[in-house]
């Protein structure tokens, strides 16, 4: 299933963060950060509201630009290249989970599937892929359902084969099991966690206790300061709430 | 992409058509009024080229509608005496001089469409004007043979045909071109043949007890001049030869094109400013669209979207709703110009020829690709504020079904 870069084998850095810095206006929301993302890994990164999180993952996967610093993909600076080079990055290299399932409305769920090849407009050639990763999730028979017909849950197992689509290296998993309850959350967390043994190098922002301690390899990051695994306290799941990180993204468009 | 545009579409269904609506009806008022303008030029210029004469002579006790004796070829039904025509020909500055003979009206049974048939007899030199109208090339004609307009008969369409007219049996020797005047419901013959038929009708005879035996009348005088700069002398030196009444083509052929001039542009106008109005409405539409579906654009962009391809999207959207408009108000158009088309040439109030096929087709695809042009345009300046949305956008957002 999975579609790696040639290059790429189990532990290699595919993402790399080097010195990332991002401001809006004179506030600095990130400072500093660096980061190394693997093949064939998970990279959970935990903060309270406000921390800096969902901006980090934005950087990472080339959403926006950081103010100084570099990203780093597959061994190649991607700082500074054209939007359309990053366009085809964000289609190809990287799979997201949004924090809300974010499908579109108007398309069924397998055309919400297969949206991003839709985008890269080779709809027909990944038709096949998109059914398979929909009966793996176990939504093949809603294939043809809107949005709407389907559960939270549902939802989100129909997100979670959009990002998974196109083969990417990387999946960037934001707040992937927020607003779903504990059993249907534990289906997408075993769902999300068996990936990095597909060859995926996962990245998963979250403030799930449960998540988080089952991912391990846990970054923390507060007040725009990433702390790496080996120096964060076994005692830091204690905050959480992003609300405050929405307006922080909201600002800077 | 397209499935992504279709799509999009389909689910607004409601605003969808509202806005295909608003672009179809000025596509139906610029089709209707350009078809009319065109089978009014074509019309005019026909029916000039069929004249080939600069004055109309009549009886100066004629009660003559120039536009109608000119140009909508409608006969007139007054004599006078045939040596006006050799009179005529010796006035200084004439070039050419064709006499006309018109019966009264008859009613053809078997082919009546409503309206008058009428038989104008005609002279050699006219037969040989009018062979570029015939299919063979036909410059004379047997004193048996009739030319029948274009409008009628059209059950027995094939030279050689015989019609029967008034007891006498004529032979169809072609049909003619259409004028979109009266002459498409007038049949011509031989004068001679004319003069005859009229003179042996019982019908008619009232009409030459008063007027005199009809192998000594004529009904109209169509000239040609040497020179049109000396247009009005000569005018008057016609009108010295005594009782007779001289119509100028070229003014009332200029004032009648001055009069559907105003006419067109009125409608004209109004299916611009309609059009305008829908290049308006689909620019607003999607301005407030690039504002209201900024979510979804949003999170198009984050799954790999170049800004060309959100362009694309966006200004797929706005040509496909114009070229929907354009397909639906196109015939509608079209329909509407039959409709006027229908009551211009039972009054033939007008010369009119009925565009053809070619022209129809051409106006169609100019129509099409005008439309989508507009769709465009309306749209390029939204779509190219779509294509600016950051992407990061979708990050801050809930959901967007």
């Amino acid at each position: 299933m999975s579609v790696q870069f040639e290059s790429v084998r189990e532990g290699d850095t595919v993402l790399e963060a080097r010195g990332v810095s991002r401001k809006y206006g004179s506030e600095t929301i990130l400072s500093d950060v660096s980061l190394r993302v693997r093949a064939g890994e998970v990279t959970t990164i935990v903060g309270p509201s406000g921390s800096g999180k969902t901006t980090l993952l934005a950087l990472l996967a080339l959403l926006l630009e950081p103010s100084s610093g570099e990203i780093w993909i597959g061994g190649r600076n991607a700082t500074g290249l054209s939007d359309s080079a990053r366009s085809r990055l964000r289609n190809t290299f990287f799979g997201f989970i949004f924090q809300s399932a974010q499908l579109v409305g108007s398309l069924s769920v397998l055309d919400n599937v297969l949206l991003p090849a839709i985008l890269a407009g080779k709809p027909r050639e990944k038709s096949g892929a998109a059914r398979e990763l929909l009966d793996r999730l176990g939504l093949g028979p809603r294939a043809t359902y809107l949005p709407h017909q389907l559960s939270l849950g549902q939802k989100r197992r129909v997100a979670i084969a959009r990002a998974l689509l196109l083969g990417p290296s990387v999946i960037l998993a934001d707040e992937p099991t927020n607003d779903l309850d504990a059993r249907r959350a534990s289906q997408v967390a075993d769902f999300l966690l068996a990936l990095p043994s597909e060859g995926y190098a996962l990245v998963l922002v979250t403030h799930d206790r449960a998540l988080a301690e089952r991912a391990g390899n846990r970054w923390e990051i507060q007040e725009g300061r990433l702390t790496p695994p080996e120096h964060v306290p076994a005692s830091s799941l204690a905050h959480f709430g992003n609300r405050a990180l929405r307006t922080n993204i909201n600002g800077a468009t | 992409m397209l499935r992504l545009v279709v799509q999009s579409l389909l689910r607004r269904r409601w605003q969808s058509l509202a806005t295909i609506l608003g672009v179809a009806l000025g596509a139906a008022l610029l089709m209707a009024v350009f078809l009319l303008y065109r089978g009014f030029d074509q019309g005019l210029e026909r029916g000039r080229q069929r004249l080939g004469a600069d004055l109309l002579v009549v009886p100066s006790n004629a009660t003559v509608d120039p536009d109608r004796a000119l140009f909508a070829g409608s006969p007139l039904s007054v004599y006078m005496d045939k040596k006006f025509a050799d009179l005529a020909r010796k006035v200084p500055g004439v070039r050419r001089v064709e006499a006309q003979f018109f019966t009264q009206s008859l009613h053809l049974e078997c082919c009546s469409i409503g309206i008058e048939t009428r038989l104008i007899g005609i002279e050699d030199q006219v037969t040989r004007r009018l062979a570029g109208m015939s299919p063979d090339g036909r410059e004379r004609l047997e004193k048996d043979e009739v030319i029948v307009g274009s409008e009628l008969l059209s059950g027995i369409g094939r030279p050689g045909a015989l019609i029967e007219l008034l007891g006498e049996i004529f032979k169809l020797a072609y049909r003619l071109e259409a004028t979109g005047t009266s002459l498409d419901y007038s049949i011509l013959m031989p004068m001679a043949s004319a003069r005859d038929l009229a003179a042996s009708s019982e019908a008619l005879k009232p009409v030459w007890q008063e007027s005199g035996d009809p192998h000594g009348l004529i009904s109209a005088l169509l000239i040609e001049v040497e020179d049109v700069g000396r247009i009005k002398e000569v005018g008057r030196a016609l009108e010295d030869l005594g009782s007779l009444k001289v119509i100028r083509a070229a003014d009332t052929f200029q004032r009648l094109k001055r009069l559907m001039g105003a006419f067109v542009l009125v409608l004209a106008g109004a299916g611009v400013l309609t059009a305008l109005g829908g290049i308006a409405y689909l620019f607003g539409h999607f301005s407030s669209v690039a504002w209201d579906r900024k979510g979804e654009w949003a999170l198009f962009r984050a799954l790999g979207a170049t800004r060309p391809r959100m362009v694309q999207l966006v200004v797929g959207e706005s040509t496909l709703l114009a070229l929907g408009g354009a397909l639906v108000g196109l015939p509608a158009g079209y329909g509407l110009y039959r409709l006027a088309f229908v009551r211009l040439t039972a009054q033939n109030a007008f010369p009119f020829v009925a565009p053809g096929g070619v022209l129809l087709t051409g106006a169609t695809l100019g129509a099409l690709v005008l439309y989508a042009l507009i769709g465009f345009l309306s749209a390029a300046g939204p779509a190219l504020r779509v294509a600016q949305l950051e992407p990061a956008l979708t990050m801050a957002q809930g959901d967007i079904d």
